[in-house]
């Protein structure tokens, strides 16, 4: 199944996220991270959309991931956060 | 005596070579072959410029650009997509150790914008810095930033506008949703505004460019001695036009 979601973080920029994912299991297939906000270095999106390849889509799981993710590639993020990342996901499914 | 940076003025270049350029510079000066840079620009043809995590099919009508002969290009920083026509477009770059930068990004943002609001005070126009990137001037958008940090070094650009046509602006930016074109329209207009609508009067590119030298020597503690690129850069800029900022592979990575 193939979605889309716009997102305004709070206090941040807007987010718009592609996600293609398996309805059955719920786990993530293909994710694109786009929109105006700012991470460092800029390679981070990629190594994140790489990285949730088939992670489940749940919030606790999805933050606990990406927080992760942050920390191990000491990733800065301006107008984004895990939270707000993964409530963009999150608002993918139907 | 006050350090040395360069200033380079380079008027009307096409989009892929201004980001070219944008990008050689940092390559030489996180080397130390050339000393921090100021840069001031144009756009020849008028181009979009998008920020580097946003989609391309999903900002710009690719179609109206065809049409009114508007390029566009993916930047290397990130932030929103630009329309670059009435403008000055400026960038900045830096070693990330140099003591005039802070580590932290967005004390560097303010720092940074903190020189065009003093190149915007040489024009008798107050504004202020308003984090994450934007400088405002009677209440209104009149400036937008983005920075990147690469190889320990600060590249940061932004535009500051000289008068702004926001009908077209959009005719060329997709909007999420047809229906509100309208209100963002009038959104944008409540939202932005130019040197020449606070002033009554248009104001040229080199007085601005002027105004705007004064400004980053005055809050950097420097002279900006105008210089031209190095052979080198000039290379880099040739090799990062062809292969990047031209391509289909660059431009429509996402």
């Amino acid at each position: 199944m193939q979605s889309r979601s716009i997102y305004k973080i709070p206090n941040g920029k807007l987010l718009k996220i592609f996600l293609e994912y398996n309805e059955k299991t719920n786990l993530i297939y293909e994710l694109k991270i786009t929109g105006d906000f700012f991470a460092y270095p800029e390679e981070a999106i990629e190594i994140i959309e790489k990285e949730l390849k088939n992670a489940l889509l749940n919030k606790e799981i999805l933050i606990k991931k990406i927080d992760s993710i942050v920390k191990k590639n000491q990733i800065e993020f301006i107008g984004l956060n895990p939270e707000g990342l993964t409530q963009g996901i999150l608002m993918c499914l139907k | 005596m006050k350090e040395k940076w360069r200033l380079l003025i380079t008027e009307k270049n096409s989009a892929y070579r201004n980001m070219a350029m944008d990008r050689a510079e940092l390559v030489s000066i996180s080397k130390g072959n050339t000393p921090p840079t100021v840069r001031f620009f144009t756009w020849k043809p008028r181009a979009i410029s998008i920020g580097y995590f946003q989609s391309l099919e999903d900002e710009v009508n690719l179609d109206a650009c065809k049409s009114l002969g508007v390029d566009y290009v993916r930047r290397i920083t990130g932030g929103g997509a630009v329309f670059h026509d009435k403008e000055l477009t400026y960038s900045i770059v830096i070693p990330e150790s140099h003591s005039q930068v802070s580590k932290n990004i967005m004390e560097s943002y303010g720092r940074i914008c903190g020189a065009i609001i003093k190149g915007l005070k040489q024009l008798e126009i107050d504004s202020s810095y308003i984090p994450i990137n934007d400088i405002i001037a009677d209440g209104k958008k009149i400036s937008g930033n983005a920075q990147t940090r690469k190889a320990k070094t600060v590249l940061q650009h932004g535009t500051i506008l000289m008068d702004v046509d926001v009908e077209e602006m959009f005719s060329l930016l997709l909007v999420p949703n047809e229906k509100i074109r309208d209100k963002m329209i009038s959104d944008v207009k409540q939202r932005v505004t130019s040197i020449k609508h606070i002033l009554g009067k248009d104001i040229s590119f080199n007085q601005i460019a002027d105004a705007m030298r004064i400004g980053f020597e005055e809050e950097f503690n420097i002279e900006l001695n105008k210089g031209i690129l190095t052979d080198e850069e000039i290379e880099l800029t040739n090799k990062f036009e062809k292969e990047f900022f031209s391509t289909k592979e660059w431009n429509h990575r996402r």
